[in-house]
């Protein structure tokens, strides 16, 4: 080819002219809304220089007819591509806001799918990062049919690669129900938005005033709806905190997750976690605590921080592997389980069995949340999601009982019976149907009447409870717990114990799927 | 007789403190274990533990006179010293020991209650010729009655509302003309903020200072004082930063003030520690105020000029021993400094800081002595006050003290919690608490900003800030993660797996 | 197609901004050359043998720790005294001058706990007038009464407790909106 002739000339001129599209003007914009440019993202995202753009070029669809006008831009508004990210393969798309908005019509939608496709082909993650001001109005059902494409494959993906949505803008409409599909969704605090009806139709139809961050930011999603998983302050912490998730995860759902050798000794010995449990019942400790002194050092990363937070889940290592790691809050609710906390435990636990990662429970729940709210809002079914949830799982599981465990919560949370592995617990264990007091109140209410002291038979009786049923013993006699362990040496019995679960396989009846009770 | 064993009912530095003492004499210590505090180092050193953790009563362990005397008498021991606070100034609880046979390590019960009783005392006082402060004797009903009595003690005076508290209901009245005016505001603050309009008079006390003396008696009628401690740094009445001698007294007025509290210690047969509290005006007046019955906190800095064992003492004075000293033994020698270093976040105004002390060190030399009850990874609890250690300093004047104390404290090292040590600081730096020159105002008018800081602190902060963020990027950078490991599956693994999806 | 050709390098700018805006701009935290605001400073940070950390700066020590961290947001405390910072790179600097001017406040604060304890005693009710700094509730931890004050001024719109509750920290007290 001669490289000074026509055809290598037309080639050149396009890139400049791609160049110039993608040029100071647009970012500084974007750069004076506080937020950065699509192409600032991905450069972010991906290793030095392995992003590998395409269909760069790719322009919108002419509009049938007259009604709104249509900029003919290159890309139409999303770049698609590929790149390394610590060395490892994955898909992206980034919606470009300097760009008719960011509006999804035919071309930027067939371009998300396109990707979505290869992803699921090569078995890699996919990440949206997302800024769009929702379909492209001047497109009409083409760009819903569009959104309907990208739904259908994220549902197909489901399960089988990681699949992140990352909103660095608005997001309305039905633009939310892709990143409510996928597995994790981030948010970007104050400059992201996400809600199916917005601020005008709000006002329109309600006649109520209402900000944009009041109806759908980051900190509604992280606190009030739990649909944010994770919330950053700007935007590079945010795709610090998206790669710093993939380290935790497999490419598909045949590979195991990645290992990162974190230099912890596996012996370690904690004294400190004799102490924390107090051994006052009722004194709250934090949870927290407990794992981070469990697991490989500062390698907890916890998803949902602000949502249902009696109880805590995240990932962790454990001699460099990943696993999942689902512990009630004792300093929150007293850690007792209700609608949001199940749920969000639920679809965690979900995850981890779609990609092989290992499940573990620190458990100290003294039951259900009581009361009129929970019931009526239907805790029964959202808690058997949980229950569901658990017993489906067919990973390695194992559970730790900390402190309280009584009645419902006590089967529900991986019971020995309801498939756990391994199930441990410490001296400070109560296993029960329920606690103490409650117990000497129905068993003993005659007693509790005639007497002339009542408060003080109530104590004693009490105190016989714990001593006779109340313990960890009474279960590890019966088999319903495996061994009763010294708390200081948790770790290294969690590190044997997975290690010796590393191959488990469960057959499972063949079936469409199960009808998790949604 | 000698007392062969001991129940320490109390907890912290002071627990550890008179377990020192009762160990160097020979005596076996005991100490209560309570359930909001089953780690505390206390419990570490004392020989034998009384173990109050398996079931909790509603009144707080230490105050619960019945339980503690039960044990005792399971335990078979001797006596008990109840530190301070607490059970220390009960006198019920005195009379229960003696009623029971325990050697309590403490004045007499009738002694505790002459002086916990506030009008006894007064009247002991005024009986005694120990000037007080003059005032009404009950309220005063209208502003020709109150200048009558101001008249009579002496203007300013202050106008209290007899309900009140907190400051409300208060006037200080400088001459008589200006007390119908003040009267009425008084009165209508009272009526407002009490629902009780009733105001009495008192005696004014322009910026006073504390000062108390350290007495001791015996049961054989001997009493010497061991001079005073000056405490004027004070906030919300808790004392801070005590030194001894005072700067304000000389040799004459320590005289004249330690013979008054000698003879208040007299009239009730003291025996044992007991701290006679005045206040002093500017003008070198001083006026009774109360008498603690008990080992104060601040007892150190006396131990530091007079070179005593003031807990050696209350223990032999309780096994029926004569005091070794006479008055003329007692000399003070240099000047003696103690910082109480709390867990408070001054900056927060002086808020409790709860959490674990990962960490503590502190600089060791023969001037310098720390009281502490806690070691690394004590427990700072919510449940009892937020003092965790005391540094008291030693030197020959006053302004040596005050320099090697500063540097002590710079070398006074704490981590997990924040601390009153920069508040210490600043209070030792001060121009004015340097001359001498403060009362017990000082806190709140001498000082602009309650804590030291440097220039270069923020700058510097600022560094270690940037430099955490920056070395966390670092290692998210070069840390190496395995993405093939993950894809050697065994293939028994691999074919289940494959096969069933 | 590749369309970056610039090389990525993590920046070694850092900006510390304090809470009432105080700008510490920090290069090459790392390295031997250290730069704050612009000028050359020698400092070092070490770790001592009992496990505290303490800088090195102009022949003095001083005791320095992390007590609180999230994201990019610090607070250190020097020789025993707190201060706050956000750390920012330059283009997240932009973002957070951007969002100052342009974000209207949060209409509805809340006044938290800022230590476990036990509610004393209320100082206001629900939709009374508050100025800045005006105490709202007595709160009782280690024996200690603390008056808690509020932080900003306005409409208290909502209590979430009552005299004698116990409150864990960061419990929501009191939203006063503005």
């Amino acid at each position: 080819m001669d490289v000074n002739g026509k055809l290598f000339k037309k080639f050149l001129e396009r890139q400049a002219a791609y160049e110039q599209q993608q040029g100071k003007s647009a970012a500084e914009k974007q750069h004076s809304k506080g937020k950065l440019t699509a192409r600032e993202r991905i450069d972010l995202l991906f290793d030095n220089n392995t992003f590998e753009e395409i269909d760069a070029f790719s322009t919108a669809a002419p509009s049938g007819g007259e009604f709104g006008r249509i900029v003919t831009a290159y890309g139409d508004g999303v770049i698609i591509g590929h790149g390394k990210i610590n060395g490892r393969l994955a898909f992206a798309y980034a919606q470009d806001f300097a760009i008719m908005g960011g509006s999804l019509g035919a071309v930027h939608a067939t371009k998300i799918s396109k990707i979505q496709d290869m992803a699921l082909k090569m078995g890699a993650p996919i990440i949206g990062l997302i800024d769009s001001g929702g379909a492209r109005i001047q497109e009409g059902v083409s760009s819903l049919a569009g959104y309907a494409g990208i739904f259908n494959r994220n549902v197909r993906a489901s399960g089988v690669i990681p699949q992140i949505s990352v909103i660095m803008g608005p997001a309305a409409g039905g633009a939310v129900y892709s990143p409510s599909i996928t597995d994790f969704v981030f948010m970007t605090n104050k400059t992201s938005y996400m809600f199916v009806t917005g601020p005008n139709v709000v006002k329109e139809v309600l006649n109520e005033d209402v900000s944009f961050d009041d109806l759908g930011g980051a900190m509604v999603h992280m606190k009030k709806s739990g649909i944010a998983h994770f919330v950053y302050e700007d935007e590079e912490n945010t795709i610090r905190g998206l790669q710093k998730l993939l380290t935790y995860l497999p490419s598909n759902n045949l590979e195991n997750p990645p290992i990162i050798d974190l230099r912890d000794t596996e012996e370690r010995i904690e004294e400190r976690l004799r102490e924390i449990v107090p051994d006052d019942p009722n004194k709250p400790y934090d949870i927290k605590e407990v794992i981070n002194l469990i697991i490989d050092k500062g390698s907890f990363f916890e998803v949902s921080e602000g949502f249902a937070m009696n109880i805590v889940v995240g990932f962790a290592r454990l001699k460099g592997k990943t696993i999942g790691i689902i512990a009630n809050q004792p300093k929150v609710l007293a850690g007792t389980l209700d609608i949001n906390s199940s749920v969000k435990s639920a679809r965690f636990i979900r995850f981890c069995d779609s990609f092989n990662i290992p499940i573990l429970t620190f458990e100290d729940v003294p039951g259900f949340l009581p009361g009129l709210d929970q019931e009526h809002n239907g805790i029964i079914r959202h808690g058997a999601k949980l229950l569901y949830a658990y017993a489906d799982a067919t990973v390695p599981k194992i559970t730790v009982i900390l402190r309280k465990s009584y009645g419902g919560a006590y089967c529900v949370m991986n019971s020995k019976n309801l498939g756990g592995d391994f199930n441990f617990a410490w001296p400070t264990a109560e296993i029960a149907v329920m606690g103490p007091e409650g117990a000497v109140s129905i068993l003993y209410r005659k007693e509790l009447l005639e007497s002339d002291d009542p408060a003080k038979l109530k104590k004693d009786l009490a105190l016989k409870y714990r001593e006779e049923i109340a313990n960890p013993y009474v279960a590890d006699e019966k088999g319903y717990i495996d061994e009763v362990i010294d708390p200081a040496v948790t770790r290294k019995k969690l590190i044997s114990a997975f290690e010796a679960l590393e191959n488990k396989h469960v057959n499972v009846p063949s079936r469409k799927h199960g009808n998790i009770p949604l | 007789m000698k007392i062969k064993s001991l129940l320490i009912a109390n907890r912290g530095e002071i627990a550890v403190r008179i377990d020192a003492t009762a160990k160097r004499m020979g005596i076996k210590t005991f100490g209560i274990k309570t359930q909001k505090e089953s780690n505390a180092y206390y419990l570490r050193v004392v020989d034998e533990i009384v173990d109050f953790t398996d079931t909790v009563e509603e009144l707080p362990e230490f105050l619960d006179i019945e339980r503690i005397i039960a044990a005792v008498k399971s335990h078979n021991i001797q006596a008990i010293h109840p530190g301070y606070g607490f059970l220390a100034e009960s006198p019920y609880f005195a009379k229960r020991c003696e009623e029971e046979n325990i050697i309590f390590i403490g004045p007499s019960a009738s002694a505790i209650y002459k002086m916990g009783n506030k009008t006894i005392a007064k009247q002991i006082a005024t009986k005694h010729k120990v000037p007080l402060l003059q005032g009404s004797i009950g309220n005063v009903k209208n502003p020709q009655e109150a200048i009558v009595i101001a008249d009579k003690i002496g203007y300013p005076v202050i106008l209290k509302a007899a309900a009140g508290g907190g400051g409300r209901g208060m006037r200080i009245v400088e001459k008589a003309s200006q007390m119908e005016k003040m009267f009425k505001m008084a009165t209508s603050e009272a009526e407002k903020a009490f629902n009780d309009p009733s105001v009495f008079i008192e005696k004014y006390v322009r910026n006073p200072r504390h000062i108390e003396f350290q007495v001791f008696g015996d049961k054989f009628g001997n009493f010497i004082h061991l001079g005073e401690r000056e405490c004027s740094i004070q906030r919300k009445h808790q004392k801070l930063i005590e030194e001894s001698p005072s700067s304000a007294l000389n040799d004459k007025l320590r005289k004249e003030m330690g013979e008054a509290a000698i003879r208040i210690a007299q009239a009730v047969d003291y025996y044992s520690a007991g701290t006679v509290e005045f206040l002093l005006d500017a003008d070198k007046n001083f006026y009774f105020m109360e008498m603690n019955t008990r080992i104060q906190v601040e007892h150190p800095v006396t131990e530091m000029v007079t070179d005593t064992d003031l807990i050696e003492l209350q223990i032999r004075v309780a096994q029926n021993e004569k005091l070794p000293l006479k008055q003329k033994d007692v000399q003070l020698n240099g000047w003696a400094i103690e910082c109480r270093i709390n867990a408070e976040d001054v900056q927060g105004g002086f808020s409790p800081s709860i959490g674990t002390i990962q960490k503590i060190v502190y600089p060791r030399s023969k001037n310098i002595r720390i009281d502490t009850g806690v070691i690394d990874m004590s427990v700072v609890t919510p449940y009892y006050d937020s003092m965790v250690a005391k540094l008291i300093v030693h030197a020959e004047t006053r302004e040596k003290a005050l320099l090697a104390c500063v540097n002590a404290l710079k070398k006074f090292w704490v981590k997990g919690i924040k601390t009153t040590i920069p508040f210490c600081i600043q209070v030792l730096n001060h121009k004015k608490f340097k001359k001498g020159d403060f009362n017990t105002s000082f806190i709140e008018k001498e000082m602009d900003q309650i804590f030291h800081q440097e220039e270069e602190y923020e700058m510097l902060a600022a560094y270690v800030a940037a430099f955490d963020f920056a070395a966390e990027l670092e290692n998210e950078r070069t840390t190496f993660v395995n993405f093939e490991q993950g894809k050697n599956i065994s293939p028994w693994v691999l074919n289940k797996r494959i096969r069933s999806i | 197609m590749k369309f970056y050709k610039k090389k990525k390098q993590t920046t070694n700018e850092y900006i510390a901004v304090s809470p009432k805006d105080k700008k510490y701009k920090i290069l090459n935290p790392f390295g031997e050359e250290v730069t704050v605001n612009g000028k050359k400073t020698d400092i070092k940070i070490f770790e001592s043998e009992e496990g505290f950390t303490y800088i090195v700066y102009k022949n003095k020590k001083y005791l320095v720790e992390i007590t609180d961290k999230n994201q990019n947001k610090y607070t250190v405390m020097i020789n025993g005294v707190s201060y706050s910072f956000t750390v920012e790179s330059p283009i997240s600097y932009l973002r957070k001058k951007y969002l100052a001017k342009h974000q209207t406040k949060n209409k509805v604060e809340m006044v938290i706990a800022p230590m476990p304890g036990k509610i004393i005693d209320l100082l206001v009710e629900e939709n009374a007038e508050i100025k800045v700094g005006e105490p709202v509730l007595i709160l009782e931890a280690m024996k200690m009464q603390n008056e808690i004050s509020s932080h900003v001024g306005g409409k208290v719109k909502k209590i979430h407790v009552k005299q004698n509750d116990s409150v864990a920290k960061d419990d929501v007290l009191i939203e006063i909106e503005q």
